[in-house]
């Protein structure tokens, strides 16, 4: 009965019209809001300069990790070379060959609440040529070596889609010819940027950034509405400087536009990135640069459902397909500024509005909240609970029912004046 | 109407549905009378089998017509009109400017269109023969084995070729409806003084024989088995692969025999000879007379049995009619049909009522398993060498169910998987038999193409459906085959039994592959060819770096580039790795099984045909040979 009267007020309210106004009553001019950015920013920088980002080697942790590193080109080439060398030796003695590949299943990784983010373990599975279970994966492998091999020598980037057509009757689907590349990643010890190996271009960047691109100096206020396409290897990448307060991470091509559109970051100085979906390595690599470089910090704007936290968890902790480069791919203290679950009811959100979670979305919630990257930060626990319990879940165009430039005129400036992140 | 008239009707129900299909049907009746009869005598087949076109002159001066020329041209079907004539070789006319066109221009022409050839409505003819080292015929009796048909299913239970029992009586009949020219049968029975010779055709409205000649020649060399002469009308053209086909599979299923084909044509050029040779000697056991499973019954078939028993006593009767009817089981049956029965009543004074109680309780009752003891399978060896023989594929794995039962029948099935092979296509390739005969209609419904195609993940056994070369065989043997459709031509799917049994049999082969799947060799051009290109990479540019110029790297570099070591090496190499590792894995694999298994050799030996005096002992499942 309780329930249903305040629903019923809710609706009426949303009706009314009076709520877009009640929230934008409440905004403070933003010479105000800027200053509370400023503060996040000059704390941001503080610490990020106090605390000395950790490495695997400073813990002294039980059990061994393993990390690759970014190599130089022509390391790479040499790795490959002694690698393929040792492997004729083997075969002219007679004895066939096998690589030993650093496993990268689930039961080899490992969270490291200090680092915050997942480790790969050392364990290694062996990957001989004369095995049933093993002949093909090692012909791929070596094919792959060698198509690296000679990217290393004429020092060239193709996309992951190129080399899977160097051969396509291997490969026979491009995520078999991907996993591998990963796989030699790990074998050679180095990042998958370093083999020269690049994904399409997906992520993209707009804003108060300025950096250079293979040599061009970039403008990223003057690209237009689209912005800027993050360049699939980050080594092109340099030279970056900003003035801005923030970086403002945007799950969904939607909610970027419009804030493109509307050129927010004039109106508070930030960088807004998008991924469009799950995180790409070069988003990721670009992200971290930011930050690093930057020192600025990051608010993050994603859906109020489990994937929207996921694709969170992916830019901080690293995926678990990625896990061993770990170390260059995350973006640590990422906030969580909205859409919270929390932000439905305390922004009015209406009930057309919201989804009902399905049984797996309800499942997906759950297993989050046993991950540890979501159990360190009390208030991600409290909110995922309010979801899980509530059982609804919203997109940020959900808030286009009060006029679709709400986003940037009203919830984004009383979110950040009012230091709502988590 | 005589069984004759009702198959002349409906010859389509026993495959006779129109020339191209009489022709292979007559083939195979044929053909398979001459394997029973071989085996029956356990004697190794030798089957040769001859179809001979026959020329329209020739055949009207075979049945003494004289040759007439058209006088009235427009009579007949095939008339051209003058206008339809202009039309054509305009038609004709333009289609050859545009390929001269096209040859100018220099694209690629598009496979010449044969002018179509006016559709003739005319008949042709052919003559088959079949000749085999059977058991032969009685002299006595040849007449009416081929002269009358007998309509009923057989007094016993058997597994048997033949789907209708009508043999060469169906292609007799055939050759009256079409041609009119009689059999000719030349027979002769092993220790037998002469050879009969028959030459008869059928009175169709009588169903008896109408006999031509029937006489004892010499015979000289000994000979024994059938030959049998049939002039049909047929059609060549539409059913040749159909024929070759049969042959072939044929041939896979029945390996212990020899097969000749020959197809003579009145142009030599289209005259088509097989061999398909013997390659083991081996047989199968022939199969055995069984009794009725008192599940398998209707109520018209227990009339025939009471009618036709030479028990008089019902507890007699239930005894020894049916299998898996002990006494005490016969004794405990009858107390319960009811007061009015007893053990010593008579069988042959059951009212109608109280058979339809009999039935009743066969069908309510529960009754042992038929055992498979009485079917004969092609057998594991058999069925594996078959394919190997034919298929030369890379791989194959077997398999032989046990028995189990449908409907009181029992069946096994048999099926064998082979991955690559010549001539054969990609993806699947299926063959089905049944009682030891290919079948190869109406493929599409049928329990195996079903199964394979629906039910088995290819993918969990590392077999590409689309890719690879996969051949599926499937042997199902019972006393009765539960054949669908009108030709008799497939099984159903609807029958959970043989379906479950089906998709066992092909899961176990595809676990035998997976487990021994040699697919290594396929990749090793891959690995060696990019290891190569590094290492080639590599001594171009280190020849100018020279250094490290004293360790092993080094050497192993200037080897690839002196050519002292080549991609050739190291594929070789690699193989021989492979090879041992694969040998290592039988070998383990073999004792693990339990089984000491020499690398087969797939040659097989004549034996020397020595003229050597036998007494032979025979008994259903064996021939004792005594030499002296």
């Amino acid at each position: 009965m309780a329930d249903r009267r305040k629903r019923g007020r809710a609706a009426t309210d949303s009706d009314s019209d009076s709520d877009p106004v009640q929230f934008k009553s409440k905004l403070k001019p933003d010479s105000a809001i800027l200053q509370t950015l400023r503060n996040l920013k000059s704390a941001a920088s503080t610490s990020a300069a106090a605390t000395k980002p950790l490495s695997l080697t400073d813990l002294n942790l039980s059990t061994t990790c393993r990390e690759v590193a970014d190599l130089p080109l022509a390391s790479v080439q040499s790795t490959i070379e002694s690698l393929v060398l040792a492997l004729a030796h083997s075969i002219l003695a007679g004895n066939g060959f096998s690589f030993s590949v650093p496993s990268r299943s689930a039961a080899n990784q490992l969270y490291v609440p200090e680092l915050d983010r997942i480790v790969l373990k050392d364990k290694s599975s062996s990957r001989p040529f004369a095995a049933v279970s093993s002949v093909r994966k090692a012909t791929i492998t070596t094919r792959i070596l060698q198509l690296v091999h000679q990217l290393s020598l004429k020092n060239i980037h193709v996309t992951k889609r190129d080399l899977f057509y160097t051969d396509v009757k291997l490969f026979q689907d491009q995520t078999q010819s991907d996993a591998i590349l990963d796989d030699v990643s790990c074998i050679l010890g180095c990042t998958r940027s370093s083999l020269n190996v690049v994904a399409a271009e997906k992520g993209v960047v707009v804003g108060r950034l300025i950096f250079s691109d293979n040599g061009d100096m970039i403008d990223c206020t003057k690209m237009g509405i689209g912005g800027k396409a993050i360049p699939p290897n980050i080594d092109r990448v340099g030279d970056m400087q900003s003035d801005a307060l923030f970086v403002l991470l945007v799950e969904k091509d939607a909610a970027y536009m419009r804030l493109a559109e509307d050129r927010f970051y004039n109106r508070f100085p930030c960088i807004i990135v998008t991924a469009k979906g799950q995180p790409d390595v070069a988003t990721r690599l670009f992200l971290r640069k930011m930050k690093m470089e930057l020192k600025l910090p990051v608010l993050a704007l994603v859906d109020s459902d489990p994937y929207g936290l996921k694709i969170l968890s992916v830019y901080m902790c690293g995926s678990k397909n990625m896990s061993y480069d770990s170390a260059n791919l995350t973006t640590p203290d990422i906030k969580w500024l909205g859409i919270r679950p929390s932000d439905l009811d305390k922004y009015k959100i209406p009930d057309q509005c919201r989804l009902p979670m399905t049984e797996q979305d309800i499942k997906t919630g759950k297993d989050l909240l046993e991950e540890d990257f979501v159990k360190k930060n009390p208030g991600w626990v409290e909110e995922l609970n309010l979801m899980v319990k509530s059982k609804q879940k919203a997109e940020i165009q959900a808030l286009s029912t009060f006029g679709f430039q709400y986003l940037t005129e009203v919830y984004l400036p009383l979110k950040l004046q009012q230091k709502d992140w988590l | 109407e005589s069984p004759a008239e009702f198959f002349a009707d409906n010859k389509n129900i026993a495959g006779f549905d129109n020339p191209g299909k009489c022709l292979y049907t007559t083939v195979r009746e044929l053909v398979e009378n001459a394997l029973d009869s071989a085996e029956s005598i356990a004697e190794l087949p030798v089957i040769e089998i001859t179809i001979e076109e026959i020329e329209k002159r020739k055949f009207n001066s075979m049945i003494g017509l004289a040759e007439h020329g058209r006088v009235d041209e427009e009579l007949y079907d095939d008339f051209e009109t003058e206008k339809a004539r202009e039309k054509r070789l305009a038609k004709e006319a333009r289609l050859q400017e545009i390929q001269a066109k096209n040859a100018s221009l220099g694209k690629k022409a598009k496979a010449p269109v044969a002018a179509k050839s006016i559709k003739s409505r005319e008949a042709s003819y052919y003559r088959v023969s079949c000749k085999d080292n059977g058991r032969g015929m009685p002299h006595d009796d040849i007449p009416n084995m081929f002269g009358r048909v007998l309509s009923g299913t057989k007094y016993g239970l058997k597994q048997t070729r033949g789907k209708f029992g009508l043999g060469a009586k169906m292609a007799l009949i055939w050759s009256k409806m079409s041609t009119g020219l009689p059999i000719e049968i030349c027979s002769s029975m092993k220790g037998q003084s002469y050879s009969s010779f028959c030459r008869l055709d059928i009175d169709i409205n009588r169903n008896i024989p109408h006999i031509h000649v029937h006489t004892k020649k010499e015979n000289k060399e000994k000979w024994h088995g059938a030959e049998i002469q049939i002039v049909i009308e047929g059609n060549w053209t539409t059913y040749r692969s159909k024929i070759l086909h049969y042959m072939r599979q044929m041939a896979v299923i029945t390996p212990y025999a020899e097969f000749f084909f020959k197809f003579l044509s009145e142009v030599p050029d289209k005259n088509v000879t097989a061999r398909f040779a013997r390659r083991t000697d081996i047989m199968p056991p022939a199969p055995l007379e069984t009794k009725y499973h008192p599940s398998a019954v209707d109520l018209l078939l227990i009339k025939r049995l009471i009618s036709e028993t030479s028990k008089p006593k019902l507890l007699q009767f239930l005894q020894h009619e049916f299998v898996n009817v002990g006494k005490s089981y016969a004794e405990r049956l009858i107390g319960e049909m009811g007061p009015d029965f007893g053990p010593g009543m008579l069988v042959k004074s059951l009212t109608s009522q109280q058979i339809v109680r009999i039935h009743q309780l066969f069908r309510q009752a529960k009754f042992d398993d038929p055992s498979g003891d009485c079917l004969s399978p092609a057998g594991e060896y058999n069925l594996r060498l078959g394919i190997v023989k034919e298929l030369h594929p890379e791989m194959v794995a077997t398999y032989s169910g046990s028995a189990q039962v449908f409907e009181g029948h029992p069946f096994i099935v048999e099926a064998g998987v082979s991955l690559g092979g010549k001539d054969v296509k990609q993806g699947l390739n299926i063959f089905r038999f049944a009682n030891r005969i290919p079948l190869l209609f109406e493929q599409g419904a049928d329990v195996v193409t079903r199964t394979a195609i629906k039910r088995i993940n290819w993918n969990t056994y590392k077999i590409n459906q689309a890719q690879d070369k996969i051949g599926v065989f499937v042997s199902i043997v019972s006393t009765k085959i539960p054949f669908k459709g009108t030709g008799k031509e497939y099984i159903g799917d609807d029958i959970n039994e043989i379906a479950s049994a089906v998709k066992t049999a092909i899961q176990q082969c595809c676990a035998q592959l997976k487990e021994r799947k040699r697919s290594l060799s396929k990749y090793i051009p891959n690995a060696t060819g990019a290891i190569y290109e590094i290492l080639k990479e590599m001594s171009s540019s280190h020849a100018s770096k020279k250094r490290r110029s004293d360790d092993k790297d080094a050497e192993l570099l200037r080897q690839v580039s002196a050519k002292l070591v080549t991609e050739e090496m190291l594929r070789e190499k690699l193989t021989q790795h492979v090879e041992q590792v694969d040998y290592e894995m039988a070998l383990e694999y073999a004792t693990q099984t339990g089984v000491n298994e020499e690398p087969r050799d797939d040659i097989y030996i004549q034996p020397l045909k020595t003229e050597c005096n036998l007494t032979e002992f025979y008994s259903p499942v064996f021939v004792f040979r005594l030499i002296h």
